[in-house]
C-alpha cells in the first residue's frame, strides 16, 4: 500500500478521507448543465470604497430578482485572529445587507454556524460584525443551534438535519472569503455552505461531513441548496496554509454569480489556481460550469486581477499554468 | 452582589423553561437536551425547582433510544454524544435503574473512528497528515465519527460520575483511555483545541474553551499533568473576551479547586439560555460541584 492510498484513512479533523492531487489522469470533466453562466469580478480595492454600489454592478451583470423574497446571508465567520483575515469582512455583509433591502427583499436575515468555534456572537463581536452591521443581534441566526427539520435525499443519508432559518429562506447567499484551504485546495462559495450544517447535531466540527468526504460533502450542499446566490470576498484574501493560519492576500475583488460552480472556478483562476484540479470543482460539474469557455466572464477579466495565491506543499500541484 | 448574579441567571432560567419541561437554546425555541441539561444542574437544588426538574428529567429520558443513546432533541432521530449528559444527570438524581444502564452501555460501544488497526499502523508508519496519537480511545460527537476532545470530556464526567456502578473493569479502562487521549491532544501552547494539536507540520493554537472542558474531563490527574493546564487556563480565563469561554474555564478551575474571582452582580443576563446555566453553574455558590469527579482516577 503506498502512502498516498493510505492518507485517504487519516480520519480526523480529518478528512483525510481527502486527496486532492490525484495521481492518475482524471476522468474527463462534465460538459456541465445547459447554456452558460455568468459571473461578474467587480473591482473593490479596499473596504473602505462603496461596496453597495459595487455590488449592485454585479448584481446588475448577472440578473437577480430577490423582490418580495426572503434573503438569507452566509458569511464565512469561522475564528479570530487579529493578524489575519480569515472571515469574510463586516462591511461586506454590512453592504450585502443594505443591496438586498435596496432590491426589495421581504427579509434579510444572516445566518451561520461556524465550524470549530461555539462561541458564536462573541466571534461576531471580534469580527466587528455586531458594530458594523446595523441591529445585527436582530437579524442573525447562529445556525449551530437554531431548531431543525430533516431533510431526504442528503449525500445518501436517510435523514438529514438542516436549520429552520435556512430551509426557510428563499434565497441563500453564499458571502465567501476567497481562502486557500489546507485540505480542499480553496474555499470559496461553496465550501462557505458547509456552515449551514447545525453543530447541535453534527458536533464541532461537523465531523459527520469529513466522514462523507469534503469534496463530496462540498458538492452534495451545493446539490441540496440550488437557491443560491455567491458574493465572494476577494477585496482582501488568504493564501498559504488556510483556511485559519494563512496570510493576506490583497486581490481588490468581489466574484459574483447564481452558479456558484463557476463563481469557485473564476475565483481559482483569479488565485492562480486551475479548477480543473480541485476535486470538488471537478464533481460539481454536472451542477455549473468549471470550463473558462462556458463561463460569461462579466465586468474586469480574470488576467487583469488574477494573482497567484501561495499553495502549501500539499497542493503545488494545483496551480494553473 | 455575587448572590444578585446567580439569583438573575436562575430566575431566566425559570422563566424560559418550555411547556414540555425542557430548555432551548434560545427562549421560545424547542428544547434541546443540552441546555436542558445545563440549566436542571443549574437549578439542582434549588428552591421551588423539584416539580419543573422531574418534568425537565421525564422528558429528557423520553428522548432515550433502543440502543440507549439519546437523542439531542425531540426533532432529531438517533441519539449523539449528549447521552453522556443524561447519564450525569440520572448520577446527580441519584438514578442508576437499567435506563441510565444502557446509555453507559452505549458509551462504552462507542470509540472514535480514528481508533482502527489500519490507522494505527498508518501512524505507526507515519503516514498521517496529522501528528495524532491514534492509540488512545476517546467518544466522537456522533457515532462512527473520530474523537473530539468537547464529546469526550463530557463522557469522561459522566462514567466518572457513575464508576462503580456499572461494568467497573470496562469502565475504568475506558476512562483510562478517554483521559490518555486527552492528555495526548494537548497544544504546544499549553491548551486545548477541539482536536488536534497540529496538522500539517502546523502547530494549532488551543481554544480558552476546550481547554476547560479537558480539564473537566481530566479531573483527578496527577500535579504534574495539571498544574501547567490550570496555568493556562487561568491566564485564558483572564484573557478571553468570549463569555463561553469564561464559563467554561470558571467551572473547570473550580472543580479543580481553585477559586476565580466572583463575578460582577450587575453582569447582564445573556440571552443564550446554555451559557446563562454555564455562568450559573460556576457562580461560586453555583452547583458546579455537580460537575466535580475528583480523584476518580
Amino acid at each position: 500500500m503506498t502512502r498516498r492510498q493510505f492518507i485517504p484513512l487519516v480520519g480526523i479533523a480529518a478528512t483525510a478521507s481527502y486527496a486532492s492531487v490525484k495521481l492518475q489522469k482524471p476522468p474527463k470533466l462534465s460538459d456541465g448543465p445547459a447554456g452558460n453562466s455568468a459571473v461578474a469580478i467587480i473591482r473593490a480595492r479596499s473596504y473602505s470604497e462603496d461596496l453597495v454600489t459595487r455590488m449592485l454592478e454585479g448584481v446588475r451583470q448577472t440578473g437577480l430578482d430577490v423582490r418580495r423574497k426572503r434573503v438569507l446571508l452566509k458569511p464565512n465567520l469561522v475564528e479570530f485572529e487579529s493578524s489575519t483575515v480569515i472571515n469574510t469582512d463586516a462591511t461586506i455583509i454590512a453592504a450585502a445587507v443594505e443591496l438586498f433591502h435596496r432590491l426589495g427583499a421581504s427579509d434579510v436575515r444572516i445566518g451561520e454556524g461556524p465550524g470549530h468555534r461555539r462561541d458564536t456572537l462573541d466571534l461576531a463581536d471580534d469580527a466587528r460584525y455586531r458594530s458594523t452591521i446595523p441591529k445585527f443581534e436582530s437579524i442573525f441566526t447562529d445556525l449551530n443551534r437554531d431548531d431543525v427539520s430533516p431533510v431526504k435525499g442528503f449525500a445518501d443519508e436517510p435523514e438529514f438535519y438542516f436549520p429552520n432559518t435556512v430551509l426557510g429562506a428563499d434565497l441563500i447567499v453564499s458571502l465567501a472569503k476567497m481562502k486557500t484551504h489546507h485540505w480542499a485546495g480553496a474555499t470559496l462559495s461553496m465550501k462557505n455552505l458547509f456552515g449551514l450544517v447545525p453543530g447541535a447535531i453534527y458536533g464541532w466540527p461537523k465531523n459527520k461531513l469529513h466522514y462523507i468526504g469534503i469534496p463530496r460533502s462540498v458538492v452534495e450542499l451545493s446539490r441540496h441548496f440550488r437557491n443560491t446566490y455567491a458574493i465572494v470576498d476577494g477585496v482582501v484574501g488568504m493564501e498559504g496554509n488556510g483556511p485559519i493560519q494563512g496570510t493576506p492576500k490583497a486581490t481588490g475583488v468581489l466574484v459574483m454569480g447564481h452558479d456558484l460552480v463557476a463563481v469557485d472556478s473564476t475565483c481559482c483562476r483569479i488565485m492562480g489556481i486551475d479548477p480543473e484540479k480541485v476535486e470538488y470543482l471537478r464533481m460539481a460539474a454536472d451542477l455549473g460550469h468549471v470550463h473558462p469557455g462556458r463561463i460569461e466572464q462579466r465586468g474586469e477579466t480574470i488576467a487583469s486581477v488574477r494573482t497567484n495565491f501561495a499553495l502549501i506543499e500539499e497542493f503545488k500541484g494545483l496551480r494553473l499554468a | 452582589m455575587g448572590d444578585l448574579y446567580l439569583e438573575a441567571r436562575l430566575d431566566f432560567l425559570r422563566k424560559t423553561q418550555n411547556a414540555d419541561g425542557g430548555w432551548g437554546y434560545f427562549w421560545g425555541k424547542q428544547s434541546w437536551l443540552e441546555p436542558t441539561t445545563y440549566a436542571m444542574l443549574a437549578l439542582h437544588g434549588t428552591t421551588g425547582s423539584d416539580a419543573p426538574l422531574d418534568r425537565s428529567w421525564n422528558l429528557v429520558r423520553s428522548w432515550q433510544t433502543a440502543e440507549g443513546s439519546s437523542r439531542p432533541s425531540g426533532q432529531v432521530r438517533g441519539g449523539t454524544w449528549v447521552t453522556a449528559h443524561v447519564v450525569t444527570l440520572a448520577s446527580v438524581r441519584g438514578v442508576y435503574d437499567d435506563s441510565v444502564r444502557r446509555s453507559v452501555d452505549w458509551m462504552l460501544s462507542v470509540v472514535g473512528a480514528e481508533h482502527t488497526v489500519l490507522m494505527r499502523a498508518a501512524s505507526f508508519m507515519h503516514l498521517l497528515k496529522t501528528k495524532l496519537d491514534v492509540s488512545h480511545e476517546g467518544w466522537p460527537w456522533r457515532e462512527g465519527n473520530a474523537a473530539w476532545i468537547e464529546p469526550t470530556a463530557h463522557t469522561l464526567v459522566a462514567l466518572k460520575k457513575v464508576s462503580g456502578r456499572y461494568r467497573s473493569g470496562e469502565l475504568e479502562h475506558r476512562v483510562q483511555e478517554g483521559e490518555a487521549l486527552v492528555l495526548s491532544r494537548r497544544c504546544s501552547d499549553g491548551g486545548w483545541n477541539c482536536g488536534n494539536p497540529n496538522v500539517l507540520d502546523f502547530d494549532l493554537p488551543s481554544y480558552p474553551e476546550t481547554t476547560g472542558l479537558a480539564l473537566l474531563g481530566i479531573q483527578g490527574r496527577s500535579a504534574t499533568e495539571l498544574n501547567g493546564p490550570l496555568d493556562v487556563a487561568r491566564r485564558f480565563r483572564d484573557e478571553t473576551k468570549s463569555s463561553l469561554a469564561k464559563a467554561w474555564l470558571t467551572i473547570a478551575l473550580r472543580c479543580h479547586g481553585r477559586n476565580p474571582s466572583a463575578p460582577a452582580g450587575d453582569e447582564k443576563v445573556p440571552g443564550d439560555i446554555m451559557l446563562a446555566a454555564l455562568q450559573a453553574l460556576g457562580h461560586p455558590e453555583g452547583n458546579y460541584g455537580l460537575l466535580r469527579t475528583g480523584d476518580h482516577a
